[in-house]
């Protein structure tokens, strides 16, 4: 097959002169605002390269960055441990260190197809999450007690943006089934509470977790930071449900038909031929589901979460570095576009290889 | 031998559609059954009662000596021993041919995977398209893919099989290669409900061809009768509408 597509002509290339004039010159208008365009784009390019690497101090001292006039990089090399790892005590750094290393690394080992049965990932989530969680705590194996309150930084940023996809996926599967329901009562009260959290903000259910539930139950509702992620796990999985809710509406009514016909029972149909035809429908809007859940994680900030932008605020707001802000928040920014960035590449990839029926 | 399937005075409603009406049909062990009439008659929602893909509301509907009803283990054992072949093929598109055969016996009746794929390749070499078998759906014609279906079915080594239009959706050359499949199958001896409008198909192989209109059955017999000598007017005028092109 592949031999017979190579062999059928292609189309015929134009040469590159023609092609760039066809793209940026085929009026004298367009071409004047070509012109324009690419006179822009190289003077901002020009500055930004000046600004950032010409000018820059990449190590020194604030006075260093004052006298000259490019990026004040070396607030990060001065200040990336409080920016990674928050207010987690500075002999005990490597151990935050591992704990997002290891939690980066079942995140990439996730995304191999290996690793997608049900059974493996819930074995390799919850087997690291529990390593993290030790690490990270101590208290055991002679590592010294560290509590859940100082934890800090990207660190806590990933581990709460993992800690939500893992309990609010399988949630968000169980909502999109019990809508689905034929008991309209089951599908109702199911609906309900989708949509009530639907329509509330995710700022207001965090403040609701963290500063009303131990008021309404106080001593009984965990730590903080349980409490924010099973606030966003809630979040997460009332949106992804509805995602994964009209994957499983656009598959045709015939390949539930066929199941039964073959004498399959609801988990059967369920798993193994409707929730994995869903899925890869509904692809797409997952990735930027899980983007956005990504991004979102920054709003703990409002209940005093001491997460990564939390500490990159903290990170340049004392004094001395009180005026690389702009430095700080590129350098954040450029840390989410990473983990963003790769997400949307690896969701492409996963729809370029699904076409193929896999 | 008791009777494979025995329907009697069978009512289901669409809302307030009355989509059959007092359908009583009686299908022995081996005998082959060619259901027919015009579009809208209620043939689909007849066969689709028999593995409860559609619940009936009045009647009984006997398969193999299960009654059907709202019971959901009783439906499940019906389900198990009757295949069905739809028009639309219904392969699951996420597997590959050899995937969609031994899915089934494996989870439902726990049939080890080498056993399973054994099965399978038997199957699908009985509808010839061994070959295919690490393909997936989407890379096979609609002939083939209604073979699979026709071999997925039978891994389940069901003993009354339902085809619901098998052929509509095919293009002309496509059609012998499924109904030669079928005839085989009939054949073994095979117990078959067939809705189909393949009259040629029909005097082959059937014992009974039942003609429906408006949700009713109006006339029923063996093939000669039934071609030959129509009783009722409704069969004759769509007989020969059938036969004409
Ligand atoms: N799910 C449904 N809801 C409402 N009405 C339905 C439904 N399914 C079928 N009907 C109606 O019931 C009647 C019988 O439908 P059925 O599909 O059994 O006809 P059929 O004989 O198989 O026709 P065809 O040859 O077109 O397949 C039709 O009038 C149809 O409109
Ligand atoms: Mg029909």
């Amino acid at each position: 097959m592949a031999n017979s597509a190579t062999a059928r002509a292609l189309p015929p290339i134009s040469p590159l002169k023609t092609r760039l004039r066809k793209s940026f010159f085929p009026t004298p208008l367009s071409g004047a605002i070509s012109l324009a365009g690419m006179a822009f784009a190289a003077w901002a390019l020009w500055h930004l390269f000046q600004w950032a690497a010409w000018n820059a101090v990449f190590i020194g001292t604030a006075e260093d960055c004052r006298a000259a006039s490019g990026a004040c990089w070396a607030v990060i090399a001065d200040r990336w441990r409080l920016m990674f790892f928050g207010l987690y005590p500075h002999e005990e750094h490597w151990r935050s260190a591992l704990g997002c290393l290891i939690l980066i690394l079942v995140i990439i080992l996730s995304c191999l197809p290996v690793f997608w049965r049900p059974l493996r990932l819930a074995v390799l989530w919850v087997c690291s999450l529990a390593v993290f969680i030790l690490l990270m705590r101590g208290g055991v194996f002679g590592l010294s007690y560290v509590g859940e309150e100082r934890w800090g930084g990207l660190t806590l940023s990933i581990f709460i943006f993992c800690a939500t996809a893992l309990i609010g996926m399988p949630l968000s599967i169980a909502l999109a089934l019990l809508r689905r329901s034929s008991l309209p009562l089951v599908s109702v009260v199911t609906g309900m509470v989708i949509d009530s959290v639907r329509s509330l903000p995710l700022v207001t259910i965090l403040f609701a977790v963290a500063v009303v539930l131990p008021i309404l139950a106080p001593g009984s509702s965990g730590t903080k930071i349980m409490r924010v992620i099973a606030g966003m796990a809630l979040f997460f999985a009332a949106y992804q449900s509805e995602i994964l809710r009209s994957g499983i509406q656009s598959l045709p009514v015939g390949q539930d038909e066929a199941a039964k016909s073959l004498g399959l029972g609801y988990w059967h149909r369920m798993t193994r031929i409707i929730l994995p035809q869903a899925f890869r429908r509904a692809l797409p809007p997952t990735v930027s589901q899980f983007a956005i859940s990504f991004k979102e994680v920054s709003l703990v900030i409002i209940i005093g979460v001491f997460d990564f932008l939390a500490s990159g605020n903290a990170a340049y707001g004392s004094g001395e570095w009180a005026f690389t802000y702009v430095e700080v928040y590129v350098f954040m920014a450029f840390v989410n576009f990473i983990f963003i960035f790769s997400l949307s590449r690896y969701g492409a990839y996963l729809e370029r290889r699904m076409r193929v029926g896999k | 031998m008791p009777a494979a399937v025995t329907i009697s005075q069978l009512n289901k409603y669409y809302g307030i559609y009355h989509a059959l009406r007092d359908v009583s049909l009686t299908v022995q062990q081996g005998e082959k059954v060619v259901i027919c009439g015009p579009s809208g008659s209620g043939k689909s929602t007849l066969i689709r009662c028999i593995n409860r893909l559609e619940e009936h509301h009045s009647g009984t509907i006997d398969v193999l000596g299960h009654v059907l009803d709202d019971n959901m283990s009783r439906i499940q054992e019906v389900r198990r021993e009757v295949g069905m072949v739809f028009q639309n093929f219904n392969l699951f598109p996420h597997m590959t041919i050899l995937e969609n055969c031994v899915l089934s016996p494996m989870l439902v009746r726990g049939t080890a995977r080498k056993e399973a794929e054994e099965q399978a390749m038997h199957f699908l070499t009985r509808v010839r398209i061994p070959e295919q078998a690490n393909k997936f759906p989407g890379e096979l014609s609609g002939g083939q893919q209604q073979r699979v279906a026709i071999a997925r079915a039978l891994c389940m080594r069901p003993k009354v099989m339902l085809f619901d239009e098998p052929t509509s959706a095919l293009d002309p050359e496509m059609i012998s290669e499924v109904l030669d499949v079928m005839v085989s199958l009939a054949q073994e001896g095979m117990t078959m409900i067939c809705v189909t409008h393949e009259m040629g198909f029909a005097r082959q192989v059937a014992d009974k061809v039942v003609f429906m209109d408006q949700g009713a059955i109006v006339e029923s017999g063996a093939p000669t009768e039934f071609f030959n000598n129509p009783q009722n007017e409704r069969t004759r005028a769509f007989l020969s509408q059938i036969l004409a092109h």
